[in-house]
């Protein structure tokens, strides 16, 4: 138990930590590729500590129970799937029989927290906002869910017996070892719409319509500010390392310890920094290029692309990981 | 905030007088359906500087710097319409160099310009890589306007009868250099504009302007351009040294088959503009003759204020600017070296009747590139609002076309 | 393509001139007084229009150059028949310099003339 409770505060901690610094990276790296110097690594965190000795406005027109509760319940939703994820080279805090399930709910939450405190802060734009990050939500869910589904699916197929929709599971036997040509095209379209749910998820440029800073001016953060908004920022910031450390997790469970041939303190560290390296490496592809290089689209061209080629593309995947449970055993 | 018409409920949201999209202040009132725009309705008057009274108060040597302070895009171009008004009110010569000269400023002037447009387009659009690689780009053109004239954005060049800085023959090759910087350039930046796959999809059929409209509502520059009408002042009534030059209006049909008159027509416009600049200036530096430049002598520069003083009439200039036609009038009379009447109209202001048809139709997502999509220049076209007891008066065309035959008739007295 | 661009810029020095310090100091002041090493403007071409510079053994008084300061700079001070330059207000549009008749007005290339104050020694020729 006290285990637990010390294991629970580390990740929060560190989880909070590594998303800020991961921020930081990212906004660094952006800037460079646009021939800017960018802020300093640490800025987001003096952003934070800036925003939390802030006042904390509530609108008048707001309701304020809704509009304050929502940025905690963003970020709680988001560090409750950390304790879920295996991280560094650590197991999962938590596990169950059915936490793959678990995570997908509570990476909805987080976007409901916020359409919820937008609607709540009654602003024009935040409705507007909150209307889009309902739609955008709506869009990448099942993308999201066939990959997941697929995954746990033929894991099982292969490994009877082993509870497929536990991440401890998933991560302990790599999805690749057990595929055969077909299943391999599959799991590499599903790593695909994965990678394109990752921005969408986390509210990115090309996708990052419910926030549309020209359009909307903060949609809906927009009336947000000291505390809330800080939370929101760091709920953002975690949501990161969630939605990277989860695409690990599924697709690329790997350590370097075990193949180096290092044990106990020495295979922990090795392990740790390499999944830090493969965190980074996701990132970077999934969320800086991705929004150094795109326009903002519209709600309605983001509900098409997911909807249809998207959801079409994760549908082939999972057919073919199906056919090739069923004919490649 | 909900308002029913027609049994139907609209939302009106309000963009600006300050707003993230807009880099001036105007305001609209969008009546909204969802994410459709329905109607709009533009309020300016935010940001009147009354430029025109301060010009009424100084003489025109002193005006010219004021003149072009009206905007820091199109300085130069406020520059030359209104020495032109200045030349043709009170007779005033200009050497065909000094002609020439002004042309290469203009030219300049229109890449620095559009390329700055085409960075707050993507801006608009959300993609701020291609802002910051615009504009980094842009600073080449700006390092030779400050070669030529001495600064970066007030060049301060254009004086009355003439230009104050000659093009030496050590400059020449500079702004050769920089020429083909951007002749290379062009090509990528066609390719990041026009072939972008989400600049495609946010710009195509987004905001058009239909051919009929473009005529009827009287849009000026790249805005008319663009839905294919062939307007553009350096061909229509050609003036400076733009005769001599060959140079054709710039329509999209050029790049794709079909006006469609959408932003996407409008960033084609604009990017074969900047290359049409290039060889424009190339043409004027190979065709420049010798000799003088215009600009007044130490002496002749007073004999120049004693003739503004005793010479009396009135004169417009016009000239095709980045964003159209810009057109000063000004009036003088004798024995008084300070004009009564100075009038600037701006592209801005014709343009911004554009925008209605542009907008309806429209999605909350496209109204900031649509906003973008005419270069907006608000602080040259403000106009003022009068209020009188707390109420604003908006007089519709006729009470206006009454109001101006009221005035006629005074001044013929 | 776009991305080509972003990947090779990634591996280039940005194109941001650091002035007058990498990052913004604590206080701009007390760095700029600190004497430390700044890293300069961007340098200026020549005849740039900057700070103005006035010989004041050359004037005559005629004040031709008030006559055409757009921005109303320029004092004529009547008991010594010199002018003087509230620099705070000049637009830099070198009309003046122009007019002289006895070039005792020229254009330097400094044109960090920010101050508080604005009738501060910096932004008063006498």
């Amino acid at each position: 138990m006290v285990q637990l409770f010390w294991g629970s505060v580390v990740i929060l901690f560190g989880g909070v930590i590594l998303g800020l610094i991961y921020q930081g990276v990212d906004r660094k790296l952006a800037a460079r590729m646009q021939a800017r110097i960018g802020p300093p690594i640490v800025q987001p965190f003096r952003d934070i500590k800036k925003l939390l000795v802030k006042e904390n406005i509530v609108p008048e027109n707001a309701i304020p129970w809704i509009y304050n509760g929502a940025p905690f319940l963003a970020l709680a939703a988001v560090v409750t799937v950390l304790f879920y994820l295996p991280l560094g080279d650590q197991r999962p805090l938590f596990s169950g029989y059915g936490d793959l399930i678990l995570v997908l709910y509570l990476l909805a939450l987080p976007a409901v927290a916020l359409a919820i405190g937008g609607f709540a802060s009654g602003s024009p734009y935040a409705v507007i906002g909150a209307q889009r990050e309902i739609v955008m939500m709506m869009s990448y869910e099942l993308p999201l869910a066939a990959a997941i589904v697929a995954l746990a699916w033929r894991l099982d197929r292969a490994l009877p017996g082993i509870t497929a929709f536990s991440l401890k599971e998933i991560a302990a036997h790599p999805i690749w070892a057990y595929l055969g040509p077909l299943g391999f095209i599959g799991a590499i379209l599903l790593v695909g719409v994965l990678l394109l749910v990752m921005p969408a998820e986390l509210s990115k440029i090309p996708f990052d319509i419910a926030e549309a800073e020209t359009e909307l001016a903060g949609g809906v953060t927009v009336e947000y500010s000291g505390r809330n908004l800080a939370l929101l920022r760091i709920a953002d910031a975690v949501k990161t390392v969630v939605m990277g450390a989860l695409i690990l997790a599924l697709f690329f469970p790997y350590r370097l310890g075990g193949v180096l041939g290092l044990a106990g303190a020495a295979g922990g560290v090795v392990d740790t920094v390499f999944f830090l390296v493969k965190l980074f490496l996701i990132i970077l592809i999934a969320v800086t290029i991705v929004r150094v290089a795109a326009a903002r689209l519209k709600v309605s061209q983001v509900a098409y692309s997911f909807w249809v080629p998207l959801t079409g593309v994760a549908l082939a995947g999972l057919v073919l990981i199906v056919l090739d449970g069923l004919f490649f055993m | 905030m909900a308002r029913v018409t027609d049994e139907r409920t609209y939302y009106t949201i309000p963009i600006g007088p300050t707003h993230p999209s807009l880099k001036e202040p105007l305001q609209f009132a969008f009546d909204l359906e969802g994410e459709r725009v329905v109607d709009v309705e533009i309020k300016p008057g935010w940001n009147h500087r009354g430029v025109e009274v301060l010009g009424m108060k100084r003489n025109p040597l002193q005006t010219l710097y004021l003149a072009e302070r009206i905007c820091g895009i199109c300085s130069v171009s406020h520059l030359i319409a209104f020495s032109r008004a200045v030349e043709n009110a009170l007779g005033i010569p200009v050497p065909p160099r000094a002609e020439y000269i002004r042309v290469i400023i203009a030219e300049l002037e229109r890449i620095h310009s559009h390329i700055l447009w085409a960075g707050v387009a993507a801006h608009e659009l959300g993609f701020d890589t291609l802002l910051h690689l615009t504009w980094r780009v842009r600073e080449q053109v700006m390092d030779i306007l400050e070669l030529l004239t001495g600064n970066r954005v007030n060049y301060a060049l254009v004086t009355i009868g003439g230009v104050r800085r000659d093009i030496t023959k050590e400059q020449e090759p500079l702004v050769r250099q920089a020429l083909r910087y951007y002749k290379d350039l062009l090509e990528m930046l066609v390719d990041a504009f026009l072939h972008d796959p989400t600049i495609e999809l946010r710009t195509r059929d987004v905001g058009v302007l239909s051919y009929k409209d473009a005529l009827e509502l009287m849009a000026v520059g790249p805005t008319a351009r663009a839905s294919g009408v062939k307007k553009d002042i350096r061909v229509d009534q050609p003036y400076l040294a733009y005769p001599a030059l060959e140079l054709s209006p710039i329509t999209p049909d050029l790049f794709r088959p079909e006006i469609h008159g959408d932003v996407y027509d409008k960033i084609i416009v604009r990017l074969l503009e900047i290359e049409q600049a290039i060889g424009l200036i190339e043409q004027a530096l190979a065709k420049m003759p010798e000799g003088e430049i215009g600009h007044a002598t130490k002496e002749e520069m007073t004999e120049l204020l004693v003739q503004i003083k005793e010479r009396e009439g009135e004169g417009i200039g016009r000239h095709e600017a980045p964003r159209g036609e810009l057109f000063h009038y000004i009036r003088f009379q004798a024995d008084s070296e300070i004009p009564i009447l100075w009038k600037v109209k701006c592209p801005t202001y014709s343009n911004l009747m554009s925008y209605r048809p542009m907008f309806q139709g429209a999605q909350i997502a496209d109204i900031p590139i649509i906003i973008a999509c005419i270069d907006p220049c608000i602080a040259c076209m403000d106009r003022v609002i009068v209020r009188r007891d707390g109420r604003e008066e908006v007089w519709t065309a006729e009470q206006l076309l009454a109001k101006s035959w009221e005035k006629t008739r005074r001044l013929k007295g | 393509m776009i991305l080509a661009q972003i990947i090779e810029q990634l591996f280039k020095k940005p194109a941001t001139n650091k002035f007058p310090a990498k990052y913004m100091p604590k206080s701009i002041i007390s760095f700029l007084k600190s004497g430390k090493p700044i890293v300069p403007p961007v340098p200026t071409p020549p005849r740039f229009r900057g700070k103005l510079i006035y010989h004041r053994d050359k004037c005559v008084g005629c004040e031709q150059c008030g006559r055409v300061c757009p921005a109303n700079v320029i004092q004529f001070v009547p008991q010594e028949k010199k002018v003087r330059f509230y620099l705070a207000r000049c637009t830099f549009c070198g009309q003046c310099t122009d007019i002289c008749p006895a070039d005792a007005i020229e254009m330097s290339n400094e044109f960090l003339l920010a101050d508080y104050n604005k009738y501060s020694k910096n932004l008063v020729l006498e």
